[in-house]
């Protein structure tokens, strides 16, 4: 390897500053052989011979293309379905019984599961409602599910899933809404037809502001990767992306404590979930 | 009834919400809208502008809703410039407990660019104003903070100022800060505090 | 074993109060700021003191006490911490629900008398 594709200490900092403005994720040090790593593959993929050549086109491409594949190669996408279903029983048992008490019967449910990886988190929504929540037959339920990745929304869309990722999901679940193909197993038509997926990155606000409305947002293990004053900055955008009276649902070891004032807290039997106060405006 | 594929919000969604442009000219009207999740999201859109820096400050001045002076002043944290600074740690002079509150948090964030005020914060006449700068320091990673905590805790006459610093001094301290925390404990011998939190920090640095 | 609640975001003062309070075999729960305190009282059984601090991230002192009271919990008796002594903010701190108001540094043995006599247990051995 020539020796000017090492990446040096600056290179270092600049470029995480850089990655850190664009997506909310800061790399700590101890990261430092995971990114190197990672943007020296993609130096050797688009031919650049320098990092300063690798970074102008980062930061200068109009199309903003090889900042996505990074991105891509970036994120830590690992999930499963089911993870902390505690929170889907929440949702069908306490949060939507709250929310139909005050919701207008004309318009629609809107659920929101950003980041969605690559979809076990929606679709295992989808499957709690059509399984737990009867009054389904009374309400349009629309769900929407997001994240900065564009291959993982792929694999989403897709909705063909290995073996591990399906372990948490009871036989008679996998047999209604699974179909077996080889190795791998595909969710049913239904459920993808039930779920939209789009392309989000959480700290642009102008993607923020095509995503409002909600009554209900899981957002779980993304704001863990943040530092505090990009988590503080979601969890506002947040607020504004819900309906008041809006529920926001985080992963078991986030709290909204320690991030934003904005929220009420609110105790079910079944979690601790946050509320954007009905009264707000 | 159903599930349904959601959408994304088209940009007029509902009657009387405009797509209104999103330039800094009229983003610098909406900061004075009166509907305050207009002015949320004019504030949360002037964080991209550093012109709107000075029209961010005042309103922080101004503003009496909540919610939109906490995503004030996290724009001003991602604006970052040293008007923002200012106009952040202005806040600490502020009667109101949230806003100073919620600028010490973001300034903790913003290490190179708070460091230049750092020096004249800690020197403030108002020990209160000195409590807030050293609650700055927690978690400002900058490698001259434990040098700061070390001239607090040798110099600063208020005693709560610096039980401040020693609190902090436990997680920063490295062996330069062992004589000064000795010599802090002979300050003040009659204040059980102090006395637990400098041993507290000495076990926590070591002994070698 | 009497619960109490300490809510204070320096690490070390929270430990210094658990530590007095421990050994007077007091039961201590730590909290950083008064949003993880008010969190504390939705996971688990009622507390029988609070150990309130002013200044804190999210959510302070002042902002604890209005919500505490407003809930419909069986209520208990706050101590709020100051650095400051002005008397308008003892006033503040009255207003928003305190029983007592005292100034930071605070010795052991000043503050477990207060403790034992907000919790009605004056005459200890
Ligand atoms: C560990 S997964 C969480 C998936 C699922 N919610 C769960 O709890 O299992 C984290 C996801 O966050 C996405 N992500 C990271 N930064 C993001 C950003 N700024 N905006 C949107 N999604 C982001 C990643 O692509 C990744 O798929």
């Amino acid at each position: 390897m020539p020796k000017s594709t090492i990446i040096s200490d600056e290179d270092f900092q600049k470029f995480r500053e850089f990655f850190y403005r664009k997506t909310g994720m800061l790399f700590e040090d101890s990261k430092r052989y995971f990114v190197d790593k990672r943007l020296l593959e993609r130096m050797t993929a688009t031919g650049c011979e320098s990092f300063r050549t690798y970074f102008t086109m980062l930061r200068f491409q109009a199309s903003g293309a090889e900042l996505q594949t990074l991105i891509n190669a970036m994120t830590v996408n690992e999930t499963y379905f089911f993870r902390e279903e505690y929170q889907f029983r929440c949702l069908v048992d306490s949060i939507l019984k709250e929310i139909i008490t005050h919701h207008p019967a004309s318009r629609p449910i809107r659920i929101w599961s950003v980041p969605s990886s690559s979809g076990e988190e929606p679709y295992g929504i989808a499957m709690y409602l059509l399984e737990h929540w009867p009054q389904l037959e009374h309400w349009d339920v629309e769900i929407i599910s997001s994240d900065i990745d564009t291959r993982i929304l792929e694999q989403a869309r897709a909705g063909l899933y290995a073996s591990r990722a399906i372990q948490h999901v009871p036989a008679p679940l996998l047999k209604k809404y699974f179909r077996r193909m080889g190795a791998q197993y595909q969710i049913s038509q239904t459920l993808r037809e039930a779920v939209e997926f789009t392309r989000v990155n959480v700290h642009d606000t102008a993607d923020m502001r095509s995503h409002r409305h909600f009554d209900v947002i899981f957002c779980r293990n993304l704001l863990i990767y943040f530092d505090d004053l990009s988590r503080k900055k979601t969890a506002e955008s947040f607020f504004d992306a819900l309906n008041p009276g809006g529920f926001i649902c985080l992963g078991h070891s986030e709290s909204m404590s320690r991030i934003s004032p904005l929220f009420q807290i609110r105790r079910f039997p079944e979690a601790i979930v946050y509320q954007k106060p009905l009264e707000a405006r | 009834m159903a599930l349904k594929k959601g959408q994304p919000t088209p940009p007029s969604h509902s009657p009387g919400e405009r797509q209104d442009a999103r330039n800094l000219e009229t983003l610098l009207q909406t900061l004075l809208d009166e509907d305050p999740s207009k002015r949320r999201w004019a504030a949360r859109d002037l964080a991209e502008h550093p012109a709107a820096t000075g029209a961010l400050v005042s309103r922080l001045r101004r503003e009496t809703d909540a919610t939109v002076l906490q995503v004030i002043v996290t724009a001003l944290g991602c604006l970052a410039n040293d008007e923002a600074i200012r106009g952040l740690i202005d806040c600490l002079y502020s009667e109101n407990a949230m806003l100073r509150n919620t600028a010490i948090e973001v300034l903790k964030e913003l290490p190179d660019p708070v460091a230049p005020h750092m020096g004249e914060l800690l020197h403030d006449a108002d020990p209160d104003v000195r409590i807030f700068a050293v609650n700055v320091l927690e978690s400002l990673r900058h490698p001259q903070v434990e040098a700061w905590l070390v001239e607090v805790i040798l110099k600063d006459e208020h005693i709560n100022v610096c039980a401040t610093a020693v609190d902090l001094l436990g997680e920063v301290g490295g062996p330069q800060s062992r004589d000064a925390l000795a010599a802090l404990k002979q300050r003040f011998p009659e204040e059980p505090y102090i006395q637990f939190a400098a041993d507290l920090a000495l076990k926590r640095i070591g002994v070698e | 074993m009497k619960r109490i609640l300490v809510i204070d975001d320096a690490a070390t003062v929270r430990l210094y109060h658990r530590e007095i309070l421990e050994q007077a075999g007091f039961a201590v729960t730590e909290a950083v700021n008064g949003l993880e305190a008010l969190e504390k009282l939705e996971t688990g059984p009622p507390f029988d003191l609070y150990l309130v601090d002013i200044n804190m991230p999210k959510l302070d002192g002042y902002g604890f006490l209005r919500a505490l009271r407003k809930k419909d919990i069986p209520q208990a008796p706050a101590i709020m911490i100051s650095t400051e002594s002005s008397p308008s903010d003892r006033a503040d701190a009255l207003m928003a629900g305190a029983n007592l108001y005292i100034i930071k540094p605070i010795k052991p043995d000043q503050l477990l008398p207060l403790v034992r006599g907000l919790l009605g247990e004056e005459r200890q051995p």
